[in-house]
């Protein structure tokens, strides 16, 4: 059961990109890039588009990929958040949406990696969005 | 090319300065603007930290050793404390670090130097030594290890030790939530209260935003925990090497030490040091320096009279 949805296109007008998570390193655990290597069929699409999904709030972001000489693509992921281009952020609605995306992450990546656990390490660090 | 220096942290935090009475020193080591403090004279005692602490951990330890008469040096490790945290992941290496703490130690031209090592001190300090053996007249290890995967069990369980610093996950937990930095610490001490209350805003301060906090979740990622690690052959290098060398040695380690347990670890360094001295064990989970810093000063004080006394 996930919160988090793949668009497959977006309205830019009027927007700004803000970034609000950045990985250098998908692949640390080569089964993450996997994941968004299909999610977002990145052997084909490459560096050509970015990718969008929409989260809990209603805000969509746009995830950029990011490709290092030498390693497999991606090498990273950029995530923004695209508010009205001269708003403000909603922190809290922000950081709210960044938990909804990582846990359709996990549920994508699959075992060994689980919703529970990262549910639990959420609540471990007192992580306002963990249930 | 390096990354975009960033100094933005470069101030001690208002809490500490009663307990951080020392002055800043700066160095630019291997390409990068490290902090230090460098008090006293006599032979040196280079006190190195991990993850993610700064020299202020070593703040209950200092003292003693300067009253021994031991001139003291406590540099942070680049991506720590007051020195440059680099932004690119890709700035951090076992190698590099080691490399910062070799430029520091021989700007400094340090000699007869007593290494003294916690967390990832332990395998950036002792891959210095090892390469720099002239200048080495102890070795002092605490809550460390320097050999291949895995370290601890702990380090292979996905809850919560893999997820926490799993893609994605890593930067948004402990880099925007500081998780490593504030309650990580805290979960690893023993008298939580007293670290809530005098410690724990100083360390979260000099990491006070999520870019300063990369560090954090990015020497996890180096722990070795398959036989395509990329630190493998450095770690199993260090573990040879550690067992060929003669200096005078002790280990001192936190009785409640969960992670780094010192029935497993601890007598793991004996086996590669017979000669040490301990393990002592002192109250104390990982950081053990916030539960027994006074006594473990005192520890490492008397070793090293005692060395002295051998004349060595």
């Amino acid at each position: 059961m996930t919160d988090v949805s793949i668009v497959t296109a977006h309205d830019l007008s009027n927007k700004r990109r803000a970034l609000v998570l950045t990985e250098h390193r998908v692949g640390h655990y080569p089964e993450f890039r996997a994941f968004f290597a299909a999610a977002f069929d990145l052997d084909r699409v490459m560096l050509s588009v970015p990718a969008y999904v929409r989260a809990p709030s209603g805000m969509t972001y746009e995830l950029v990929f990011i490709g290092r000489s030498g390693e497999p693509f991606p090498a990273g992921v950029e995530i923004f958040a695209l508010p009205e281009a001269l708003e403000p952020l909603d922190d809290a609605a922000v950081d709210r949406d960044l938990w909804a995306i990582l846990g359709w992450m996990i549920d994508g990546v699959g075992p060994p990696w689980s919703r529970a656990d990262l549910e639990a390490t959420g609540r471990l660090y007192r992580i306002p969005a963990a249930r | 090319m390096q990354t975009q220096p960033n100094f933005g942290s470069a101030a001690i935090p208002d809490a500490a300065r009663d307990q951080w009475p020392y002055r800043p020193r700066f160095a630019r080591v291997n390409g990068w603007r490290m902090h230090y403090i460098d008090e006293g004279a006599g032979d040196p005692v280079l006190l190195l930290h991990g993850n993610p602490t700064w020299g202020y951990l070593w703040r209950q330890v200092i003292p003693p050793l300067l009253a021994a008469g031991h001139r003291v040096i406590v540099p942070d490790q680049i991506g720590f404390g007051l020195s440059e945290k680099p932004t690119s992941e890709h700035a951090h290496t076992l190698d590099g670090h080691a490399a910062n703490l070799v430029a520091l130690v021989r700007q400094l031209d340090l000699t007869r130097l007593t290494v003294v090592c916690h967390d990832w001190g332990g395998p950036t300090g002792l891959a210095m030594a090892l390469s720099n053996s002239t200048r080495i007249r102890a070795l002092v290890i605490m809550s460390t290890w320097a050999w291949p995967m895995p370290p601890a069990e702990f380090h292979t369980r996905v809850f919560p030790w893999r997820t926490m610093h799993a893609p994605l996950v890593g930067p948004y937990l402990l880099g925007n939530h500081a998780a490593l930095a504030g309650r990580g610490v805290y979960l690893s001490v023993v008298d939580r209260e007293r670290f809530r209350r005098e410690a724990q805003a100083v360390y979260e301060a000099v990491l006070p935003d999520p870019a300063d906090r990369m560090l954090t979740w990015v020497w996890p990622r180096w722990i070795p925990l398959d036989a395509s690690a990329r630190a493998i052959e450095r770690f199993a290098w260090l573990e040879q090497e550690l067992a060929r060398v003669s200096w005078p040695a002790q280990i001192i380690w936190g009785r409640e030490d969960e992670v780094f347990d010192h029935a497993t670890f601890a007598a793991r360094f004996k086996a590669l040091l017979p000669h040490a001295e301990g393990p002592h064990l002192v109250t104390g989970r990982h950081f053990l320096q916030e539960d027994s810093g006074v006594e473990i000063g005192g520890l490492i004080a008397s070793f090293l009279e005692r060395v002295k006394a051998q004349g060595t």
